[in-house]
């Protein structure tokens, strides 16, 4: 019976990998005797100027070799001018390494620039850059400058949120239904607008060949998925480990709104970086007055929970506090493909607390999400968000 | 919550900082060719050409005039044979780099100048071994069929024989006229056709220079400008003449795509002498505007030695390649005009 089970547990083995082994066999073949028959065409190099920064006295390039072949880069230019430059570590780039590329220049702020390199086969690559401005370098000056923004952005609206819940836990069930729908509906709203943000820093700064679009489709159903599982695991223990359900629940929605808090920081930072927006005061109230409602949105689920002080404040912390984080890694070391996930991530984040809260409703006794007090909270979430997202 | 808190500062320190744990590298310092100054641990990607890696010399083509295989007709005519061979093939380094599919005659972008004295029967022995087919289009006077427009001659050795007699004096060029004839330019295929007056031009310091552009990604505009195919040679390696020494340019415009080019000199002026077919300068100036294929003859002589710019005045052309300078040397011993140019 033993060598039975062994043998047949062998078989098993053995075909579970007899595919994988023809695979094997055949992408060998292409790349070896048969990779002539699939000589077709002419790869064609490509890379791309991921970022730009302006130095004293110097355009700094960082350019990744994002096409099929390895590539050299052997001039750079500006607005089509052709400028003496230094590249580290050299000129070699094999697939998606990247390097530096040093250009002396004495630009001028607030110009518009067009950085031109090109590689060994005379192709030209460019990026625009609509107006220059000095690179941040990461002292304390503007760290501190970032951490006030972030708190403005950030922490204060989400505590002045978290004011209505007095209010909340005065209201008959319908009504709180209505509020929690609220919530529902500024977080589509969010999460929609995360992806459009995601979408739209990978088209401006990744290559087509990373798959920008399918990068953040595979990123946010994995957030998703991860946040979803640990979140069930979270609030079926929730009485185990002393924490109320509701607290749990409003736990997990701090954390959506804090990772896409972080993506927000992430494009302040990067905004004020690239020089690509004035950083106006009218800007910092637009996302005030935003993220006042995501205060409401955790201030919902735990009205029904005894919730005290510190924990109140934990929970706007975690929510409010990324977007500082996102701001310095934004503004000093903004990377286009970190962005991307980060915002992706918090996509993810947000669509599993939509899931949690319905099924919230749902519990609390409307089965069907089809009353009045449902359709018109998730309604007036989305208007709310949109007009407020206007003065932005 | 303080753990969250502690792993995003880590992580955003760590973002942030991404440099301090790489050990510092060995810096080298250059001045650029714009005299910009790089401190770098890599590579100076820097448009200067060394002389020994080229494909083609700049300095050689200045000052180099093929006469042909001269013989005697029986009725006194001078009878100059050249042979020209085009390909299509070549892969030219054109600037420190680069690498350009060049189309040439003779393997060399300009084709080489075949010089001829007025009245001179040319005879043209021509050789088409590249993958296209090709011609060789003179501008000048001579019967239709010597023309090179419809008598196309076949690719992979196809041969024709351009005669007609060298006329009028002046400075031409000929390039091939294939359909699409912009595609059969921009890669090369032209060069300088000179026709001496029978009494001779006053002795001179003689170069050619082709002003030409490079579209190395094939985008309808040009990558590089130059005088004489390599972008900013004569800046780095300065043309060397002397003090009050006859100079005499014939300048042929060659760039495609943009309308017009020019050609200005540094603390000189100059005699021009338009396509070259007057012997009687009209205009004295230190800049030209050349159309298409407008071509002249300039000639001047510089009083005091040192380093004189010349370059196109669309700055757009001199920034990407089309600029030079004349080293002027006292001279007083003006035979030795020999002298080594080509450093």
């Amino acid at each position: 019976m033993e060598l039975d089970k062994k043998s047949s547990k062998g078989r098993i083995l053995a075909s579970g990998l007899a595919p994988f082994f023809l695979l094997i066999i055949m992408i060998a073949y292409i790349f070896g005797p048969g990779s002539e028959l699939l000589d077709l065409g002419t790869p064609l190099p490509e890379i791309t100027l991921e970022k730009i920064q302006f130095m004293d006295s110097e355009i700094q390039v960082t350019v990744r070799n994002t096409g099929p072949i390895s590539v050299e880069v052997v001039m750079a230019d500006v607005n089509d001018r052709i400028q003496p430059a230094a590249i580290e570590p050299d000129r070699f780039l094999n697939r998606y390494e990247t390097a530096l590329v040093r250009i002396p220049f004495e630009w001028n702020e607030a110009e518009p620039y067009i950085i031109g390199l090109t590689t060994d086969d005379g192709t030209r690559f460019e990026r625009e850059i609509q107006a220059a401005a000095p690179a941040l370098k990461p002292d304390l000056e503007f760290a501190a400058f970032f951490a006030i923004i972030g708190t403005y952005v950030g922490i204060i609206p989400v505590l002045i949120g978290l004011l209505w819940l007095p209010f909340i836990k005065k209201i008959n069930k319908s009504k709180y239904h209505f509020f929690l729908a609220l919530t529902v509906g500024l977080l589509l709203f969010l999460g929609i607008d995360s992806i459009e943000e995601a979408i739209d820093v990978s088209g401006e700064n990744l290559s087509g060949s990373l798959n920008g679009t399918l990068l953040i489709a595979t990123t946010v159903i994995l957030s998703f998925l991860g946040l979803y599982y640990t979140s069930e695991k979270l609030t079926s223990r929730a009485d185990s480990i002393k924490i109320s359900k509701p607290v749990a629940i409003a736990l997990m929605i701090s954390i959506g709104i804090g990772l896409h808090n972080f993506g927000e920081g992430l494009a302040i930072g990067a905004a004020v970086g690239l020089g690509s927006i004035a950083f106006s005061t009218f800007l910092i109230v637009g996302f005030a007055l935003h993220n006042t409602t995501e205060g409401l949105a955790i201030a919902a689920p735990i009205s029904r929970g005894k919730p005290t002080i510190r924990k109140l404040l934990g929970l706007g912390l975690i929510a409010g506090t990324p977007a500082i984080f996102g701001a310095w890694v934004g503004g000093f070391a903004f990377s286009p493909f970190s962005s991307v996930i980060f915002l992706s991530i918090g996509t993810g984040a947000i669509f599993q607390v939509i899931v949690i809260i319905l099924k919230w409703i749902r519990e609390e006794g409307d089965s069907n999400l089809s009353s009045a007090a449902v359709a018109s909270g998730i309604a007036t979430g989305l208007l709310i968000m949109y007009f407020t997202s206007i003065i932005i | 919550m303080v753990l969250i808190l502690i792993v995003m500062f880590g992580l955003s320190i760590g973002l942030v900082f991404p440099t301090l744990s790489e050990a510092q590298k060995a810096q080298k310092t250059f001045v650029t060719h714009a005299g910009g100054v790089i401190t770098t641990s890599g590579e100076v990607i820097d448009p200067v050409y060394e002389v020994s890696t080229m494909d083609f010399d700049p300095m050689e083509y200045l000052r180099d005039f093929n006469y042909g295989k001269i013989s005697k007709l029986s009725d006194g005519t001078t009878l100059r044979e050249f042979t020209i061979i085009a390909e299509d093939d070549k892969v030219m380094e054109v600037s420190p780099g680069v690498f350009y599919n060049v189309w040439t005659f003779n393997g060399t972008v300009p084709g080489p100048t075949i010089r001829a004295t007025e009245g001179d029967l040319v005879r043209i022995h021509f050789i088409n071994n590249g993958s296209k087919e090709h011609t060789m289009h003179f501008h000048g006077i001579h019967p239709a069929q010597m023309d090179g427009v419809f008598e196309i001659v076949g690719s992979g050795g196809g041969r024709f024989t351009y005669e007609f007699e060298a006329g009028p004096v002046g400075v031409h060029p000929y390039h091939c006229h294939v359909m699409p004839l912009e595609e059969h330019i921009v890669h090369g295929l032209y060069g300088v056709f000179i026709v001496d007056p029978k009494e001779k031009r006053p002795a001179a310091d003689e170069m050619v220079m082709v002003l030409n552009g490079l579209d190395t990604d094939f985008d309808t505009e040009n990558n590089f400008y130059a005088a004489n195919t390599i972008p900013f040679y004569y800046q780095h390696h300065p043309i060397q003449i002397n003090t009050n020494q006859l100079i005499r340019i014939y300048v042929v415009n060659m760039v495609e795509f943009d309308p017009i080019n020019n050609f200005h000199l540094h603390g000189n002026l100059y005699h021009y002498y338009p396509t070259g077919t007057d012997t009687v300068p009209s205009l004295y100036t230190d800049m030209i505007t050349l159309s298409q294929t407008e071509r002249g003859i300039m000639e001047f002589e510089y009083t005091y030695p040192g380093k004189y710019l010349f370059h196109a005045h669309k700055v757009e052309f001199s920034e990407k390649g089309w600029v030079g300078i004349f080293l002027v040397r006292d001279d007083l011993n003006q035979d030795s005009v020999e002298a080594d140019y080509g450093t």
